[in-house]
């Protein structure tokens, strides 16, 4: 069958596919696992029910089980930084990263676990490299807004990780060894029993870290082990009812050694230890009332917590100590409607209860808020050409009021080989628990103090009366009522399939904020430091293109070219640039020169090109991959000094507070990864591989680069129900 | 084409002669372009508390200039006109309203120090601290004034193209540009660098003129 045919069989009979794929039934697209540009594929997170991912309006990926197994990834933030247009940036206090994606911050992309949402925000955006991937069956990636389906934070994008599901009965047994003593051992069961179903997936992993600056005392990443556990428990009352109940566990623990700088710049040796663990438990269940009507309801319970205790051993004290416990609470129902042959309707509601404890807020008060959603999606499909997707939801925060966000999107068919999409939809993002309650005095030199939006006004009244402060520096009946930010995006591009299987995928994005939250300095002690607040006061945009070409050479071997043009800035800088307001000081000669409009280069931690070219080889139980992952260079802002307590020298040099052409930029760079596995008969299965061949590494502004790793694992399967090829 | 040649090599010998005429005429010259390094602006003496943050020894006091005699005044001197600014920490105050007895008064204007020739007519604050929120003639926090904070390195940069022009008590006018924050003005400063030591470069009219040519 033809590629374009089988689209128009699809959007043709949708109706009756979706039934087809209920949850009972949804591992059906399990068993051919090989072709890399398949356009059956099924994704939920783009209208969460089951579609083809083809057929979607608007820009969708999908990182398929065989695909992660033939890279030998162990973590997920290993998978998503060779995908294209995602960056993995370091968080904003140096440890772990975040995914960027079309050029907004980690904290605006929505990472679900199977359809809920992964907390953890500890710094702002989330640590992916907890999650372990040996249990997941999929990785889908979502672009654009869709907080019309899913609320706040599906600003930029949601990536949604689906675990695995029993099919038949088949057991898994997996080891990698590598670099840094790096061990990774999972096992993995599944099986079917009559109305019964049961999975399990443990996995331990644990490393040497790593050391890029061994002139230095300490490690850039230390020693750490980890668990992860999961357990996924099912059963189906009848045809029409199911049940599935599953779990999650993670513990992680880290020892740290390291020096930081005091105060008065000592350098003071200290070590302790990291404590992180996570949990969940989420019940679903499925009834189908009829042939048009499906209704679900959801539970979903979390629990996330991280402490930090760092002891200086020359002195036994206790130098610093960081803790946060996150809980998260949602009960969810929806219905998916077929209204006549064109109309497949969505409709969903549920709350929020979320709570936050922290040192960092001054006390050990848990911090609450509650949200209460409700939503609605049309999928029309008024011809065999045109299907278009309308969804609307509507939040209630108790801290910071109501959100509508609309999303509409459409896709043309022009010709069999050709067709054509566009989106628009509005994405928000709630102010998170730091911005409203932090109260947190930086005790480095030249201190300052951050104040959340909730605390501001009380703390500086109370300042005011110890007489500690010299004065306001913004009208403080401005202060508080932070908003949640919002954003207005366009998707518009294509697919088409030309030259026998040549296929180009091509996106334009431009996504635009107009109430960025950002810092503002809002008092000054009498000690003449600065107390800083949260505002809705930025503006920015990012626009750009993404495109992705594959090409399968022959039946074996597949070819993959992908990339990424982004232009990322603040709107404010813009108009102040072409006004003629902005300067730069040549910090050698100390000459101060007019900033031209096109010497002004954008934020910080953007690249402006971006890019992967992929071979993947898969033949007779020979598998095997060579990758290449180009990041271009980029401006380093708002990073804090690597683990080591090395001072990082910032990007702006040149006095203006922004990045312009004439600052220093982080280099580009390449990874190159290969890998080989070899499958036998027996069910074991074999495979080395190579990841940062070039051994590039940037100690002190990319310290979660490790150099070159060397890796050989081996794998063993039992009871397949069915024969793959890999 | 060929005028314009001829006008530029007019004013160009022009100019040399002028330029040659300046060396060798000392007399009518009223301009003063000078350059201050390391003005002290109350560094902490015990550094900064390892808990708190906050500095340690430092005196609260603000370290008072003059343009007319480029040169630090005595604290002692704090009640009389003889200053026209004075530093402590990243505040800069001006000699009138409530920091002094004088009638001195600043603005922030935005431009290459070289390219301003004239000292604005009007526009010359006050301090009032007594308002809120107070008002600085040289406005306090970063992004406001003449200085970026960048709360990730706990640096404090001068913002490029900030030039302070100042009217003193006796009417002149001096337009200045800070060019480092931290002692020795490293060219890349981070938090290790001792801070509160200015190093700005001024240019004071002592005529009665308005311009700084």
């Amino acid at each position: 069958m033809e590629p374009g045919s089988l689209i128009f069989a699809t959007v043709k009979f949708l109706p009756a596919l979706l039934l087809a794929f209920g949850i009972v039934s949804a591992h059906a697209q399990e068993a051919d696992t090989l072709a890399p540009q398949r356009l059956e594929e099924l994704v939920i997170t783009a209208t969460r029910t089951e579609r083809t991912m083809g057929a979607l309006p608007m820009p969708v990926m999908l990182v398929p089980k065989n695909q992660i197994r033939t890279m030998g990834s162990l973590r997920l933030t290993e998978v998503l930084t060779e995908q294209t247009g995602l960056a993995v940036v370091p968080q904003v206090n140096g440890q772990g990263s975040g995914i960027q994606i079309q050029g907004l911050n980690p904290d605006y992309t929505l990472v679900l676990l199977n359809g809920e949402p992964l907390i953890g925000r500890y710094t702002g955006s989330l640590e992916l490299s907890r999650i372990a991937v040996g249990n997941i069956k999929q990785i889908e990636i979502v672009k654009g807004p869709s907080s019309s389906l899913y609320g706040s934070d599906a600003l930029a994008g949601v990536v949604n990780i689906i675990t695995e599901r029993p099919e038949g009965t088949r057991g898994h047994l997996y080891s990698r060894y590598g670099t840094n003593n790096t061990l990774d051992m999972s096992a993995e069961y599944g099986t079917t029993h009559g109305r019964w179903s049961l999975y399990g997936f443990v996995n331990r992993y644990s490393t040497d870290g790593y050391d890029l600056s061994p002139q230095n005392y300490g490690k850039t990443v230390s020693p750490f082990f980890s668990y992860t556990g999961n357990l996924r428990v099912g059963y189906s009352f009848s045809p029409r009812t199911e049940l599935v109940v599953s779990g999650r566990y993670f513990r992680e623990k880290q020892q740290f050694d390291f020096e930081v700088l005091s105060s008065n710049n000592e350098k003071i040796r200290t070590s302790g230890d990291g404590l992180t663990s996570d949990w969940n438990f989420n019940p679903v269940l499925t009834h189908r009332l009829s042939d048009r009507a499906k209704l679900t309801a959801r539970f979903y319970a979390t629990g996330y917590q991280t402490e930090t205790r760092l002891v200086n051993p020359a002195t036994d004290t206790v130098y610093y100590t960081d803790n946060f416990r996150q809980g998260f609470m949602r009960p969810e129902a929806n219905l998916e409607y077929f209204a006549g042959k064109q109309h497949a309707l969505t409709f969903g509601a549920g709350a929020n209860l979320e709570s936050v404890e922290t040192g960092r807020y001054g006390d050990a008060v848990a911090r609450n808020q509650e949200t209460t959603y409700g939503f609605v999606q049309d999928e029309w499909t008024p011809s065999e050409r045109l299907n278009v997707i309308g969804g609307l939801r509507f939040d209630y925060n108790n801290i910071y009021g109501s959100q509508f966000s609309p999303k509409l999107s459409l896709r043309y068919e022009l010709s069999k080989s050709i067709s054509l999409k566009g989106s628009y939809g509005v994405g928000f993002k709630a102010p998170d628990f730091r911005q409203l309650y932090l109260n947190f005095n930086n005790t480095a030199a030249g201190g300052y103090s951050v104040l959340g939006t909730e605390v501001v006004e009380g703390r500086l009244a109370e300042m005011n009366a110890q007489g500690l402060l010299s004065g306001y520096l913004i009208d403080p009946s401005q202060l508080g009522n932070l908003e949640a930010e919002r954003s207005h995006a366009f998707n518009v591009g294509g697919r088409a399939t030309v030259f026998r299987k040549l296929t180009a995928d091509l996106n334009f994005f431009y996504n635009s904020i107009d109430n960025l939250i950002e810092t503002q300095a809002v008092a000054v002690t009498t000690a003449n430091q600065t107390i800083y607040s949260y505002r809705n006061i930025k503006r920015v945009f990012t626009q750009g293109l993404e495109a992705n070409l594959s090409y399968p050479l022959t039946q074996r071997i597949s070819l993959s070219l992908g990339y990424q043009l982004l232009y990322a800035k603040d709107a404010d800088v813009v108009d102040q640039v072409e006004q003629g307001q902005v300067f730069w000081r040549d910090p050698e000669t100390l000459v101060t020169r007019r900033l031209k409009p096109e010497e002004y280069f954008g934020l910080y931690n953007r690249s402006r090109h971006m890019g992967n070219f992929k071979i993947f080889y898969s033949h007779k139980g020979w598998e095997g991959s060579a990758r290449v992952i180009y990041r271009g260079p980029y401006g380093m802002g708002d990073i804090r000094g690597n683990i080591q307590g090395e001072v990082l020298p910032p990007s702006d040099i040149n006095g203006n507070g922004i990045l312009d052409v004439y600052d220093h930029f982080v280099s580009g760079y390449a990874q190159v990864n290969l890998s080989v596995a070899r499958s036998l008969e027996s069910g074991l299965r074999l495979q080395v591989g190579v990841d940062n061949l070039l051994d590039y590494t940037d100690p002190i502004y990319i310290p979660n680069l490790p150099g070159r790793l060397l890796y050989a694992s081996v794998g063993y399967t039992f009871h397949r129900k069915t024969k793959t090829n890999n | 084409m060929k005028i314009n040649r001829f006008i530029l090599v007019l004013f160009s010998a022009v100019l040399i002669t002028l330029a040659s005429c300046q060396k060798d005429d000392p007399a009518p010259v009223t301009i003063s372009a000078s350059t201050v390094t390391n003005l002290p602006a109350d560094p902490p003496s015990g550094g900064y508390d390892p808990m708190s943050g906050q500095p340690i020894g430092v005196t609260k006091k603000f370290t008072l200039f003059s343009f007319k005699t480029g040169a630090i005044v005595a604290n002692a001197d704090s009640a009389t006109a003889n200053w026209d600014l004075g530093f402590n920490g990243t505040t800069i105050i001006v000699n009138s309203g409530t920091s002094g007895p004088g009638t001195a008064g600043a603005q922030v204007v935005t431009g290459v120090f070289d390219e301003i020739l004239e000292a604005p007519a009007s526009g010359y604050g006050t301090d009032n601290k007594t308002t809120v929120p107070a008002t600085y003639a040289i406005p306090r926090g970063s992004g406001n004034g003449w200085y970026n904070y960048n709360p990730s390195t706990n640096v404090i940069s001068p913002i490029a193209g900030r030039v302070i022009v100042v009217k003193t008590s006796e009417g002149k006018y001096a337009k200045m540009e800070i060019l480092s924050y931290y002692k020795d003005s490293p060219a890349a400063p981070s938090s290790g660098d001792i801070d509160r030591h200015y190093t700005f470069r001024y240019v004071y009219q002592s005529g009665a003129s308005s311009t700084f040519e």
